[in-house]
C-alpha cells in the first residue's frame, strides 16, 4: 500500500514535469556507508569518475557506519531537493527510513552495494552469497572436496556477514568431505583475525586444512599468522573483495585466493542508473554486477581494474 | 601499611589468574603449552603498552579515550616512512612514538590550561586523531612495509619482540612511578590535587607530563600494530581505549586517581588475554564470548573491591 501511495507520488510528479529541467544540470546526493573502507573509498572515485563523464554533480557524503546519520544525510538531501539520491546502506533495517523518505518525497533512490528492506527505485550490487559461494567451491577444488575448514566471520549480523555466511555454508553442505570444524568472528577487522588464527593454531593446529575468511582484512590475518606458525604451505587461505594488499599477496604467491567485487562496475553503474531515472530513459531495476575469483593464474588481470 | 593492602589486592588477581588458567589448562590442555603462552603474551603486547600508558594519566584522576585513534594515526604515519628502501627502521619508529606524544602532549596542553574536563578533551582528540589518520592515509591502509619495520611485529630467538617492548615499557614504568619525585608526584596529584598545589607541586605540569608519557606509548603501539599487521590501518584501534583502561582498573587502579600501578594493569592485561585466548580455544561462540567478557571484566572489579573495603 505504502508502495503504491509512493510509486503515485512519483508518478505524479514525473507527470508534472519540473520547468527547465533539461537545461539544470542534474544532482545527485549520495550517502556512503562509510569512507574509511578502502572498498567503499574505490565505490565513490568510480562513482565521481562516472559523474564526471556524464557531466553530473555528486553531493557526497559519508554516514561514517551511522545509520541514523544517513537517514538525516537523505533528509538534507530531500530539502535540498536533488534529483536523484544513491544510497550505500549501513544496515537493512535501520537505513530503510531513508528509502521510505525518499521515495515519499518523490525523489528516486537507488541502493549501491549492499540491500534495505524497504525497495528503492533501483538497486546496483552484487549477490554477496555468490562472493562466498565461489571462494568455498575453489577450496573444495584445492582440497579434492576432503578437509576442515575455519571461517572467520564479519560483524555479526551485518547483511554481508549474513550472506557471506549462508553462501558458505550451501557450498560446504554440498560437499560431504567438507567439515566445518570452527567459526568465530574476528569483525572485519586484521588485528582481531590474526590473534584469532594464532589461537585456532594452538587449539587446531594440523587439522586445519582451508580458512575462508568473509573479508580480504581477515585473510590477511590469517594469512600472517599462518606464516608466522610456518604453516602456510599446508593451510589454503581464501577471502573476499580483493583489496589491493589481497592482490599483492596473491601475486607473491602467499594467498591462494580472493573473490574480486567490482567496485567500479558499482560505482559507475550506480551513477548511471541514477541518470537514466532521471532523464526517465528504461533503466534496470536490478542490476548485478558479477563477482569473480582471483588466483595467481589470473591475478595480472585484476591489477589494473581495482587500482585507484 | 596501605603498600601491604595493595600488594593483596595484587595477590587477589593473581589468585584469579591462576584459577582461570588452571580451569583452562584442565578442559583444554593446549592452553599450558609453551607456544599457546607466548600467544597469549604477545597478543596482550598492544593493549598492554595502551594499558600501562593510560595508568599514568588514570593516577593524576584523569582519562584518556583517544587511545584507540592515536593507534591509527601514528600506525599510519609509521607506515608512511617505513616502505622498503625509505629510511632506516628507526625513523618511523621514532615519528610514530613522536606523533602519538605530540597528541598526547595536546590532550595535556587543553586539559590544565583550557581547564576543559580531561574526558571532553580526549574525547575531542579522538575524533581529531581518527580524522588525520585518514587524511594522511587517504582513506586507505598504508601497506608495502620494509622487512626491517615488520620485524618489531614478529619474533627474535623465538620470542616475540611486542613482548619485549612490553616487558620493558613496564619495567621503566614501575620504577620510575616507585623511586622518581616526579613519579610520586602522579600519585599525590590524584590522591588530592588540593594538597598536592598547595605542597608546592607544579600540577599542570605533572598532568601534562602524564598525557605526554600516554600518547607516546599509544604511538609506540601504534608502531607494534602497523608492524604485526603489515599495514597502517586508518581505521584500526577503534575501542582499544576501552580495553585499556579495563586493563587498569581491573589491575586496581582507582579511576578516581592516586591509587594503583602498573604492576596490576599487567596483571589485568594478562587476565583478559587469557580469557580472550581462552575463549577462542574452546571455541565459544562470539556471541556469547562478548556476555562472558563483560561479566568477567566486572566480577574481577568488583571481587577486587569487596577485598579492599570489606
Amino acid at each position: 500500500m505504502k508502495r503504491m501511495v509512493a510509486l503515485l507520488v512519483v508518478m505524479a510528479l514525473c507527470g508534472c514535469g519540473r520547468p527547465g529541467g533539461e537545461l539544470k544540470r542534474i544532482t545527485i546526493g549520495v550517502s556512503l556507508l562509510n569512507l574509511s573502507n578502502e572498498f567503499i573509498v574505490m565505490l565513490h572515485q568510480a562513482m565521481e569518475t562516472k559523474a564526471k563523464e556524464l557531466g553530473v554533480r555528486l553531493i557526497v557524503n559519508d554516514a561514517q557506519r551511522s545509520a541514523e546519520r544517513q537517514v538525516q544525510q537523505v533528509e538534507n538531501f530531500i530539502a535540498q531537493r536533488v534529483d536523484a539520491i544513491i544510497l550505500n546502506p549501513c544496515e537493512v533495517e535501520a537505513s530503510s527510513p531513508a528509502v521510505d523518505k525518499a521515495l515519499a518525497a518523490g525523489i528516486p533512490i537507488v541502493n549501491v552495494n549492499s540491500e534495505t528492506r524497504s525497495a528503492p527505485t533501483a538497486f546496483v550490487g552484487s549477490r554477496d552469497e555468490e562472493s562466498a559461494r565461489i571462494a568455498l567451491e575453489y577450496i573444495a577444488r584445492r582440497l579434492h572436496g576432503q578437509g576442515n575448514v575455519v571461517m572467520m566471520h564479519g560483524f555479526l549480523g551485518q547483511a554481508a556477514q549474513i550472506k557471506r555466511d549462508r553462501g558458505a555454508k550451501e557450498i560446504l553442505a554440498k560437499y560431504s568431505g567438507l567439515k566445518l570444524i570452527a567459526e568465530q568472528s574476528a569483525e572485519w577487522d586484521r588485528a582481531k583475525a590474526m590473534s584469532l588464527m594464532e589461537n585456532w593454531i594452538q587449539s587446531l593446529g594440523p587439522k586445519i586444512h582451508a580458512v575462508f575468511a568473509q573479508n580480504d582484512e581477515m585473510a590477511m590475518g590469517a594469512l600472517l599468522a599462518l606464516e608466522q606458525a610456518k604453516m602456510k604451505d599446508k593451510v589454503v587461505v581464501a577471502g573476499v573483495d580483493a583489496i589491493s594488499d589481497a592482490l599483492q599477496a596473491v601475486r607473491d604467491g602467499r594467498l591462494d585466493a580472493t573473490v574480486f567485487q567490482d567496485a567500479r562496475g558499482q560505482g559507475s553503474g550506480a551513477v548511471e542508473v541514477a541518470v537514466k531515472i532521471v532523464r526517465k530513459e528504461p533503466f534496470q531495476k536490478e542490476l548485478f554486477i558479477p563477482f569473480q575469483l582471483v588466483t595467481r593464474e589470473n591475478v595480472a588481470r585484476f591489477t589494473s581494474a581495482s587500482a585507484p | 601499611m596501605n603498600s601491604v593492602k595493595s600488594w593483596l589486592s595484587r595477590f587477589g588477581l593473581l589468585v584469579a589468574l591462576v584459577v582461570a588458567g588452571a580451569a583452562l589448562a584442565t578442559v583444554k590442555p593446549v592452553f599450558l603449552t609453551v607456544p599457546n603462552l607466548i600467544n597469549v603474551v604477545r597478543q596482550i603486547s598492544i593493549n598492554g603498552i595502551l594499558a600501562v600508558g593510560v595508568t599514568f594519566v588514570l593516577l593524576t584522576g584523569g582519562v584518556d579515550l583517544s587511545l584507540g585513534s592515536l593507534v591509527a594515526l601514528t600506525g599510519v604515519v609509521a607506515a608512511s616512512f617505513a616502505h622498503p628502501g625509505d629510511f632506516p627502521v628507526v625513523v618511523p619508529v621514532l615519528l610514530g612514538v613522536l606523533a602519538g606524544a605530540v597528541c598526547g602532549g595536546v590532550n595535556g596542553w587543553v586539559v590544565t590550561q583550557g581547564r576543559v574536563a580531561p574526558f571532553i578533551a580526549t574525547l575531542g582528540m579522538m575524533t581529531v586523531a581518527r580524522g588525520l589518520a585518514l587524511v594522511i592515509s587517504d582513506g586507505k591502509p598504508v601497506s608495502n612495509l620494509s622487512r626491517e619495520f615488520t620485524r618489531l611485529g614478529g619474533d627474535c630467538f623465538g620470542v616475540p619482540i611486542p613482548v619485549v617492548l612490553l616487558v620493558v615499557v613496564t619495567l621503566c614504568s614501575a620504577l620510575f612511578l616507585g623511586n622518581f619525585r616526579l613519579g610520586r608526584y602522579l600519585y599525590a596529584v590524584g590522591g588530592n590535587e588540593k594538597a598536592a598545589r598547595a605542597s608546592g607541586i607544579n600540577v599542570d605540569g605533572v598532568k601534562w607530563f602524564a598525557y605526554t608519557v600516554c600518547g607516546a606509548l599509544a604511538g609506540l603501539a601504534g608502531v607494534v600494530l602497523a608492524a604485526r599487521i603489515t599495514t597502517g590501518q586508518p581505521n584500526a584501534g577503534v575501542g582499544y581505549e576501552l580495553d585499556a583502561i579495563a586493563a587498569v582498573v581491573i589491575g586496581g587502579t582507582s579511576l578516581s586517581g592516586g591509587v594503583g600501578g602498573v604492576g596490576g594493569t599487567i596483571l589485568g592485561a594478562l587476565l583478559m588475554g587469557v580469557i580472550n585466548n581462552g575463549l577462542d580455544l574452546l571455541n565459544v561462540s562470539s556471541y556469547y564470548q562478548a556476555i562472558v567478557k563483560g561479566i568477567i571484566i566486572v566480577g574481577a572489579v568488583w571481587l577486587d573491591r569487596r577485598k579492599e573495603n570489606p
